[in-house]
């Protein structure tokens, strides 16, 4: 199949790359690229494993075809922390347990940094809407909101 | 607890930071140049005879490597379908490629055809003889022809009397009874204690109910995966996203009929398991087939909708349940019939129907449990196989007698529930248990006898109990110079079990638990150990790890006495030190210099070991309390408080402990409300998230979890094994709670929105 030539940046680093049309942007961020930390859940859509932020806005990477993030910024699990210091909802996920396989961990975290970047003063119920598109087998939850409500102090503290 | 310094506190998980950042590599992060990808080809009739299977075109794709068959099996044990096939969906062949896509195409390109055969998908009808007969056909008896069976074969033992007049009415009796003969039938259990008929006589209450529970899926959120790299040696290496990886090198073996020693199982992080991924599961055996093949390394992995359709999910089943009791809420007697739908292969938890004892003592018990055939996938264990169908039933019967005599829910089940020394229906004694602890933890945290409900809303209760495992397990510690410490082992973490055992040796060896550190070992340098299921874990690798570290003290005490020049009676470990207890002048050396030390003595580097097979688990429960909202014109029901709490013996650690009560909590919610594996004629209809709904944060509130710790005698500092019994009684709490609330009874989960409002209209009332 032929392939496009497209020009994005993942975590700052700009990446210039010949893509298969039918690949998603999952495809190119996990196989191509090699960034593994994004996680594929379904591949349609419906559990957020795969979420990234695209120019600002959280992604299901699954549904995004490589080929369209062509000129586009995205930012992956693998680039909200830096050496020794952690993203504060990367660290209220640590902190509160809100993980335990970890599988659906990276999607969840990025849906949440979405959305407290958007807007940290959300309210708890607003919350458990807005990251419904996130399925977690394992947490029941309870733990995840705990971590995102802690996170959302801190970035508002931060802010 | 504060006589301990590190069990008993919540500390972050041993790989807290590889999971936040994304670092931590699962089974489809193992990637290696040269890889080849491998799809499945799967059936597309639900039950018919192959008649041929051409791989021509697809072989000639350009980028495909490989394509097996059942043909290509060294042991022709059953890894593809060759002659028939018993579900959609069931395996037929896997192509290897250069691309995940290419060999997608050329799973498409696999020309198969088929004879259809007639399909049956419900057990109930499953067991009738005009069902078509799915494999062997192995009819059973039923229970009430069991009895006169075995009252016939005793009278005509009894010698010297004449039996014949009674012999002739019980054949006579026998041949009313042909509808008891059940077909399709792969495995069978039965369990007996006192005379049930008798119970049911002199019991003033006896209630009967047919319930029926759905197959579910227990969505581990990674897909099954499995890398496999064949060795021009022969050796085999293969990275496995598992539950256990030694039970995968088993399973391996004994496909390919090659010793255990050829092949090395590498257990990767894994996405969730929740007893879906034992032995071997879909992708290992085809994966090493073509990489044997083609020598390069295979990739086999599963899409979600494979999942469903391939899957082993947990079973679904029909148990008739009836119980008798006392006016006083006195449990008499009870009895279950169980059909277990294990779809096209032998299994099924048929023998856990015998939770429907619950923690009650009564006389009289009979089960009788069936494992049925239908055009379906195998099922496999979905945590705590078996108990939240079984219990589904009985607490779901329990409220109902409890509205019938007019006694409370709590008080009939305090009233009933089994002390130590109690008698388990149909079991043993009962050991230290906290039943009456655990419910009336969960009472009080709702202040159960003042509750309070509005218009549309109920209350309601159930109790589940379960008892964890224990198989064989080692530890090793090694201590080092600079103080650190180190285990290692071989058992597979999901839920934060290394972090349990890391808390228990920084315990024993009085280190601050950042200390330590922890090493799982592929199945070539890590000794045996069981999977991870069965709540055995922390039960197995806490007690183990203990073990070990409290070896490793032993040649401290040792060393230290040794360079101290005293008895190892006057020496004593206590933070991160062996001191004197008996010099004038405070003397002591720290676990780096006595490390260091060790180096240069005959007994070497400090090693400590700790192996075991089996200890007597404790059971544990857990009781629930819900209180939900129904709207009676649309059926939906909210959840607007749930109590979750349960006898762990011990939480090692707390948060933890809690993640796996509300784990469990959620997944009962999800099988109570929503979730349910459909099929029909086509096979299964809703293979993927948008048919199949599981909860997420919107649908669920907070979690309020209660740690009751009644210890166990033999585990880890009373630990008892804490991730099953939080999914057992959630079911039955759901289902009571909206009786509570509309006053209707719903016996056939998932309770759908539909059901509630269908139920209300036949029912003739709209809320109460
Ligand atoms: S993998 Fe993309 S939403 Fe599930
Ligand atoms: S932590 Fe396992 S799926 Fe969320």
């Amino acid at each position: 199949m032929r392939k496009h030539p497209i020009s994005f940046t993942v975590n700052g680093d700009l990446q210039e790359l010949f893509v298969e049309p039918r690949k998603t942007l999952l495809a190119v961020i996990r196989d191509t690229i090699g960034l593994t930390g994004t996680k594929e859940g379904c591949s349609t859509g419906d559990c957020g494993a795969c979420t990234v932020i695209v120019d600002g806005e959280p992604v299901t990477s699954c549904m995004m075809l490589g080929v369209s993030a062509n000129g586009k910024e995205v930012t992956t699990i693998e680039g909200i922390s830096n050496p020794g210091e952690l993203h504060p909802v990367q660290q209220a996920f640590l902190e509160k347990g809100g993980y335990q396989c970890g599988f659906c961990t990276p999607g969840f975290i990025m849906a949440a940094k979405a959305l407290l970047d958007d807007n940290p003063d959300i309210p708890e119920d607003e919350m458990r809407h807005a990251l419904g598109g996130n399925i977690c087998r394992c947490t029941g939850y309870t733990k995840i909101i705990e971590a995102v409500l802690s996170a959302a102090e801190t970035m508002r503290a931060n802010a | 607890m504060s006589e301990h310094a590190v069990v008993g506190k919540g500390v972050p998980r041993v790989d807290a930071l590889e999971k936040v950042t994304g670092a931590a590599k699962y089974g489809a992060d193992i990637n290696f140049p040269g890889m080849l990808h491998a799809r499945i080809f799967r059936s597309t009739e639900v039950h018919a005879k192959i008649l041929s299977i051409d791989t021509s075109e697809a072989e000639k794709l350009p980028g495909v490597h490989a394509i097996i068959t059942q043909d290509d099996i060294p042991t022709g044990r059953a890894v593809f379908a060759k002659e028939k096939v018993l579900y959609y969906g069931e395996p037929l062949g896997a192509v290897a490629a250069t691309d995940p896509d290419i060999a997608e195409e050329a799973a498409e390109l696999v020309k198969v055809e088929y004879e259809p055969l007639p399909v049956v998908q419900d057990v109930m009808e499953s067991i009738k003889p005009d069902a078509p007969h799915l494999l062997n056909d192995r009819t059973k008896d039923g229970p009430r022809r069991r009895v006169i069976t075995r009252q016939l074969k005793k009278l005509s033992k009894e010698t010297g009397e004449d039996n014949s007049a009674e012999i002739e009415r019980l054949n006579a009796e026998l041949g009313g009874l042909d509808d008891e003969i059940y077909y399709n039938v792969a495995g069978e259990t039965h369990e007996s204690a006192g005379d049930v008929e008798q119970g049911f006589a002199e019991s003033d209450v006896v209630v009967e109910g047919t319930y029926t529970i759905p197959r579910v899926h227990q969505v581990y959120m990674e897909p099954h995966v499995s890398v496999a790299q064949a060795e021009p040696s022969g050796k085999l290496t293969v990275w496995a996203s598992t539950q256990g990886h030694f039970a995968i090198r088993s399973g391996i073996a004994g496909v390919l009929g090659i010793p255990l020693s050829d092949i090395n199982v590498v257990g990767v992080t894994m996405g969730g398991g929740f007893g879906g991924r034992f032995n071997i599961q879909a992708t290992h055996v085809p994966a090493v087939i073509l990489s044997q093949k083609t020598g390069r390394p295979v990739k086999a992995q599963l899409n979600r909708e494979e999942e469903f359709l391939d899957g082993r999910p947990g079973a679904g089943c029909v148990i008739k349940l009836k119980t008798g009791v006392m006016d006083d809420g006195t449990i008499v007697a009870r009895k279950a019939l169980a059909f277990w739908d294990c779809g096209s292969v032998a299994g099924g938890p048929i023998a856990n129907t015998i939770r429907i004892r619950g923690v009650y003592k009564f006389p009289h018990l009979q089960m009788d449990a069936y494992a049925v055939h239908t055009n379906k996938s195998g099922t496999t264990s979905y945590r705590a196989p078996g108990a939240p169908q079984a219990i589904f039933a009985a607490e779901s019967q329990l409220d109902e007698i409890a509205t019938i005599i007019g006694m409370d829910p709590v008080d009939l089940r305090m009233k009933n529930m089994r002390e130590e020394g109690d008698q388990v229906p149909a079991g043993a004694t009962e050991p230290i248990v906290g039943y009456k602890e655990t419910l009336k933890a969960a009472a009080d945290a709702v202040d159960w006898w003042n509750r309070e409900k509005g218009p549309n809303q109920g209350w309601g209760v159930a109790v589940g109990d379960w008892t964890n495992g224990c198989g064989p397990g080692a530890v090793y510690v090694s201590v080092h110079e600079d103080g650190s410490v180190r285990l290692f082992h071989g058992s597979m973490d999901i839920t934060g079990t290394d972090t349990a055992m890391a808390q228990i040796a920084a315990e024993v060896l009085t280190v601050p638990y950042e200390q330590v550190s922890i090493t799982r070992g592929d199945t070539n340098s890590a000794p045996y150990n069981t999977g991870s299921g069965g709540s055995v874990v922390t039960f197995t690798m806490g007690n183990t790890a203990k073990l070990a570290a409290e070896d490793a003290r032993g040649r401290l005490l040792e060393l230290a006495a040794q360079r101290l020049n005293t008895d190892i009676e006057h020496v004593e470990l206590r933070d991160g030190k062996v001191s004197l207890t008996n010099g004038d002048a405070p003397k002591s050396l720290s676990l780096g210099e006595l490390a260091a030390y060790s180096l240069s003595t005959t007994g070497g580097p400090i090693v400590g070991k700790g192996s075991l097979s089996g200890r007597l688990s404790a059971p544990a429960v857990a009781v629930q309390i819900a209180k939900v909202e129904v709207n009676p014109e649309t059926g939906n029901t909210k959840v607007l408080r749930t109590v979750a709490s349960q006898d762990v013996g011990f939480a090692i650690n707390p948060i933890a402990v809690e993640g796996q009560i509300e784990g469990g909590v959620v997944q009962g919610y999800a099988w109570s409300m929503m979730e349910e594996m459909q099929y029909d004629e086509k096979g299964n209809v809703n293979p993927g998230f948008v048919d199949y709904r599981v909860p997420t944060t919107a649908d669920i509130p907070r979690i309020e979890s209660v740690i009751v710790e009644v210890p166990a005698p033999n585990g880890p500092y009373g630990a008892k094994g804490v991730g099953e019994p939080s999914l057992t009684p959630t079911l039955a709490t759901f289902a009571n709670a909206v009786t509570d609330a509309t006053g209707v009874r719903i016996n056939d989960l998932p309770i759908k929105p539909e059901k509630i409002v269908n139920a209300l209209k036949s029912n003739g009332n709209g809320s109460r």
